[in-house]
């Protein structure tokens, strides 16, 4: 056995990470994916231990929500919501908010949490902000059993259209870890970055069309929206799931070409910060 | 077939590394630095040009004051730094017992904690199931294995990151004194599990402040001053220069009273 062939199976921390090392590094980070799966399981046994209603708190965090949103927009400000019962119409936006948000709240400290293992041992350190991310789908599927439930209740069981939120999910998770990447990095150069991400995911909830709907958009802002992926992603589920049509095809294409563009920027950005990770901790 | 000796475990090439001092890590203050030009507050050098070598199968320790760069070689042989100037080469897995437990997670049992930081360590999930009944025997924490691991005494704690760490099957271990905490007893069986892994051809790294078990365990000790290497060979004559170079500013120290 030659050592340059060992050497290859345990890579060490180097500096000077290139656009061309993002397909091996990503294989490497595959090759890790049981690892990933044991951390994820750690943080979702370690989330809710201790608590009472334990895994039900992801149920109760999102109806709560739909219930005062409903009674403030639907019951006071009198928000149209495309023939749908308001609270159907804004749980469906709600559910894949809350996973975006969460998540890339989590993931943006997953790193600097883990410093006394980030200090001691290699391991892929996406593996950190990812599995911070695949924490939050758990909830996700806790709501979207809920939602089909409420739906059921509504008379407004899901259109078949809905077979393709598994595709619109996972264009939803890039997206989301190609911003949770970096962000999880900047935190440990910069703690202003986790207050950072709070702020604008409290303005950016304004702006995608959760507790209203898209057609309320004046022409001139229209703009916003189209640029905006989570506009998408969330219109797009509303279209599958209450509205019976196509998830709008031209807007989700764009919408996969932004989350696979901002994964792979976010994941070079990553693993070119990777390096100085233990000196900043 | 590995021959043993001849091929080089870990390779240090000019290894220097550097920190920044500055503490403050808010945009307000790094900004004017940037913007004056200037780098991030001053740099302080934890290595200078460090070159060793580390055969397949060899146990060396490591002295030196504290501050000298002793655990920063530790971390860069771990690979969770990454040297400023020159090159550090690593030929196989890495088991560091620096802190044990650092991956436990208090909410979780000792079982859920031996899977997770087996995993950490590298272990497939199979090869962490056959060894399972070890590690916990090893550990001696039958009764206590599905006990969230924040319940476990220190000494409990320690134990079962020990047992983990020695049943990762390591080509290198790095052991930074944690054979010091413990009781008697169980150190007396990590030592015998040391000298296992030296019979089985592990390479070892050693950093420790007790001269009497560098000199009992090691073949070949470095010296470590402000970050240079300053001594390199027979344990008796390393630990010899050091205490040499430290006595007598505590002859010094107590003559000036």
């Amino acid at each position: 056995m030659s050592q340059a062939q060992a050497a290859k199976r345990y890579p060490l921390m180097r500096p000077g990470f290139r656009v061309a090392d993002v397909g091996p590094s990503l294989a490497t980070f595959w090759q890790q994916r049981e690892l990933l799966w044991n951390m994820t399981v750690r943080h979702l046994r370690g989330q809710y231990k201790q608590s009472i209603l334990g895994y039900s708190w992801a149920i109760v965090n999102p109806l709560s929500q739909m219930l005062i949103l409903s009674f403030v927009f639907s019951l006071i400000l009198r928000i149209p919501s495309q023939d749908v019962p308001y609270p159907l119409f804004v749980l469906v936006g709600l559910l894949p908010w809350i996973f975006f948000s969460s998540a890339l709240a989590s993931a943006t400290d997953s790193v600097a949490n883990a410093a006394s293992l980030v200090t001691k041992v290699y391991f892929p350190r996406e593996i950190l902000p990812t599995a911070a991310v695949f924490t939050k789908l758990v909830d996700l599927a806790f709501g979207m059993m809920i939602l089909v439930a409420l739906m059921v209740y509504f008379g407004h069981p899901p259109e078949w259209t809905a077979v393709w939120l598994p595709v619109l999910f996972l264009i939803h998770i890039i997206f989301t870890l190609g911003l949770a990447f970096p962000l999880a990095a900047l935190n440990l150069f910069f703690h202003d970055v986790r207050y950072l991400v709070g702020v604008a995911l409290l303005l950016w909830f304004y702006v995608t069309p959760v507790i209203y709907p898209e057609s309320l958009v004046p022409e001139r802002y229209q703009i916003v929206f189209d640029l905006n992926p989570n506009a998408v992603f969330v219109s797009a589920y509303r279209r599958v799931l209450l509205q019976g049509t196509g998830p709008g095809w031209d807007s989700v294409l764009l919408g996969l070409a932004v989350a696979l563009i901002t994964f792979v920027a976010g994941y070079y950005l990553f693993k070119k910060m990777e390096s100085g990770f233990a000196d900043r901790i | 077939m590995q021959t043993g000796s001849d091929r080089n475990e870990i390779e240090f090439w000019n290894v220097s590394k550097r920190f920044q001092l500055q503490e403050g890590r808010t945009l307000r203050e790094f900004l004017p630095a940037l913007l004056r030009g200037r780098g991030w507050g001053g740099a302080f050098y934890a290595l200078r040009e460090v070159t060793f070598t580390v055969g397949h199968g060899e146990t060396i320790g490591i002295i030196g004051s504290n501050g000298t760069g002793k655990s920063t070689i530790l971390k860069l042989i771990a690979g969770v730094m990454a040297p400023n100037e020159g090159e550090v080469r690593v030929a196989s897995r890495v088991s560091p017992l620096i802190e044990l437990g650092a991956g436990f997670h208090p909410d979780l049992t000792g079982r859920e904690n031996i899977h997770l930081n087996a995993s950490i360590l590298g272990v497939s999930g199979k090869e962490i199931r056959e060894r399972f009944d070890d590690i916990v025997n090893f550990a001696e924490l039958r009764e206590f294995i599905d006990t969230p691991v924040k319940r476990y005494s220190s000494g409990m704690y320690m134990r079962l990151g020990f047992s983990v760490a020695i049943h990762s099957n390591p080509g290198i271990l790095l052991v930074d004194e944690v054979l010091s905490v413990g009781d008697a007893p169980f150190q007396e069986k990590c030592l015998d599990k040391m000298h296992q892994f030296q019979e089985q051809g592990v390479t070892i790294v050693v950093v420790s402040h007790s001269m009497d078990l560098v000199k009992k365990f090691c073949r070949r000790v470095l010296l470590m001053e402000e970050g240079r290497l300053t001594a390199d060979g027979d344990p008796e004559e390393v630990v010899q220069l050091y205490l040499e170079k430290v006595s007598p500013s505590v002859e010094i120290a107590s003559s000036s009273q």
